[in-house]
């Protein structure tokens, strides 16, 4: 009950927090910042509707910060459901900047066979891809004719929520045709990937809904990730309380004993 | 109108499941029955439309593709063991999907993990700032001292035994900042929850 009101009230009262913005988070922002206009991003939307409250807002962002700087963004997605989640962000905020299907941005929506898929991508996009998610042959969308290999992207960015995901980019995509990979991935997964990043196979990385919610801070976007930000303070602290309440009980019962 | 029935029936079904903190109950049961129900028939559609037709039935008929049928007839052998008197050609697919998977892995071990890792852990001490020196003595020592602790052709005693206990706790630390993640994963989804009750259904933020 404690942790709900924690949730509930912030929302009613902001009290707006402020947001640290770290380095992962920054590097994806700058690397989106050095691509130059026209540059192609893939954006891939690795998660399902479970994975949907932290991922969404970050690829919310991103999609609005690669619009803003004019960059044409090939979307596609390694789970049935991310592709639809993604489609939502995509098409309205390409509405919003008067972007042209085909033209600015693609969908070429769920992409089954994980690794493998992934493997003959990198080689030649037109042995995986011959449609995109309506079904219109990918030949005859601009966009779609000027990806014909790992060579044509500029920066990989997957929102990863699981297997296949982060990791199967950055081996396939980084590690074999040198593609510079960013992430955005649920905060569970957030730890795994630190020492990708260190080792520079990821470039950078939005973790959970606090990479969203900073991500959001750099492109000036409240979001649901900002918004959501003061209730997570407030019930981390709650839980720190409990995990410190309980020790001292703990410590109270064995020296009674 | 389309739009504000989905949004009641997810706010509806969204509070059936948070039911259950009270205790189990019929509303809890009906939601958890809705999602396994629209969980598979989500998936035979997927299966069917993703896989199947595009891969195996779509180059078949309409593209002349008749070679597509080896690798369905190497897949139907894996109901082999059905039939006792066949049922040793399991492992014909078997062997196939062992070889594949040993490839694939391989590849991506060595390739993703052990050299750029290994090649991450040669850090410069000299030249750079005292924080990053620090950050760089950190992570070579954490390294060393957990493969010590996960050296277990020697009794861990004496110098080996004082190595994996601290390897044990850098592994704790990566624990707990796992663990704290996790918590905050979980708060998000409670978050993303109650966002939509507020904000989609209620419209009170």
């Amino acid at each position: 009950m404690l942790v709900a009101l924690a949730v509930i009230i912030p929302m009613l009262v902001p009290l707006n927090l402020p947001v640290d913005i770290t380095n992962p988070v920054k590097n994806v922002y700058n690397k989106i910042e050095s691509l130059s206009e026209g540059s192609i991003v893939l954006v891939s939307t690795d998660y399902d509707p479970g994975s949907e409250a932290e991922l969404y807002p970050a690829t919310e962002a991103v999609i609005e910060h690669c619009f803003r700087k004019n960059l044409r963004i090939y979307m596609m997605g390694l789970w049935p459901a991310g592709s639809e989640l993604g489609n939502i962000a995509l098409t309205r905020i390409a509405q919003s900047y008067n972007k042209r299907y085909g033209v600015d941005y693609i969908n070429v929506g769920y992409r089954p066979g994980g690794q493998v898929m992934l493997l003959c991508l990198g080689r030649n996009f037109g042995d995986v891809i011959r449609v995109d998610y309506q079904g219109t042959p990918i030949d005859s969308l601009p966009l779609g004719a000027a990806v014909k290999s790992a060579k044509d992207i500029s920066l990989v960015m997957t929102f990863s929520a699981g297997d296949p995901g982060i990791l199967h980019w950055i081996i396939y995509f980084h590690a074999r045709y040198g593609v510079p990979i960013c992430g955005a991935t649920t905060a569970i997964m957030a730890p795994q990937q630190y020492p990708y990043m260190s080792s520079g196979q990821l470039t950078g990385l939005l973790g959970g809904l606090k990479g969203a919610a900073e991500y959001e801070a750099l492109v000036n976007k409240k979001g649901r990730g900002l918004r959501g930000m003061d209730s997570q303070s407030i019930v981390h602290l709650l839980l720190i309380g409990f995990i410190a309440l309980g020790n001292v009980i703990l410590i109270y019962q064995r020296k009674k004993e | 109108m389309i739009n504000t029935i989905g949004i009641w029936i997810a706010a509806v079904l969204t509070l059936a499941i948070y039911s259950f903190l009270y205790k189990d109950n019929p509303f809890y049961k009906i939601a958890e029955n809705i999602f396994v129900g629209v969980s598979a028939g989500y998936w035979a559609v997927v299966l069917w439309y993703d896989f199947a037709w595009p891969n195996l039935f779509e180059p078949l008929f309409y593209r002349g593709q008749w070679y597509n049928i080896f690798p369905v007839f190497i897949g139907l052998l894996m109901f082999a063991p059905l039939i006792p008197k066949i049922s040793w050609m399991i492992r014909i697919p078997l062997t196939f999907t062992m070889g594949i998977s040993m490839a694939l892995f391989i590849t991506q071990i060595v390739q993703g993990d052990i050299f750029p890792q290994l090649q991450a852990t040669f850090l410069p001490l000299k030249s750079v700032s005292v924080f990053t020196t620090f950050s760089n003595v950190l992570i070579i020592l954490g390294v060393i001292f957990t493969l010590i602790y996960f050296y277990f052709s020697k009794e861990h005693i004496g110098p080996l035994g004082i190595g994996a206990k601290i390897g044990i706790w850098f592994m704790m630390i990566s624990f707990g900042a796992s663990f704290g993640y996790t918590i905050m994963a979980r708060v998000s989804l409670f978050i993303g929850r109650v966002y939509f009750l507020m904000h989609n259904w209620l419209g009170v933020i």
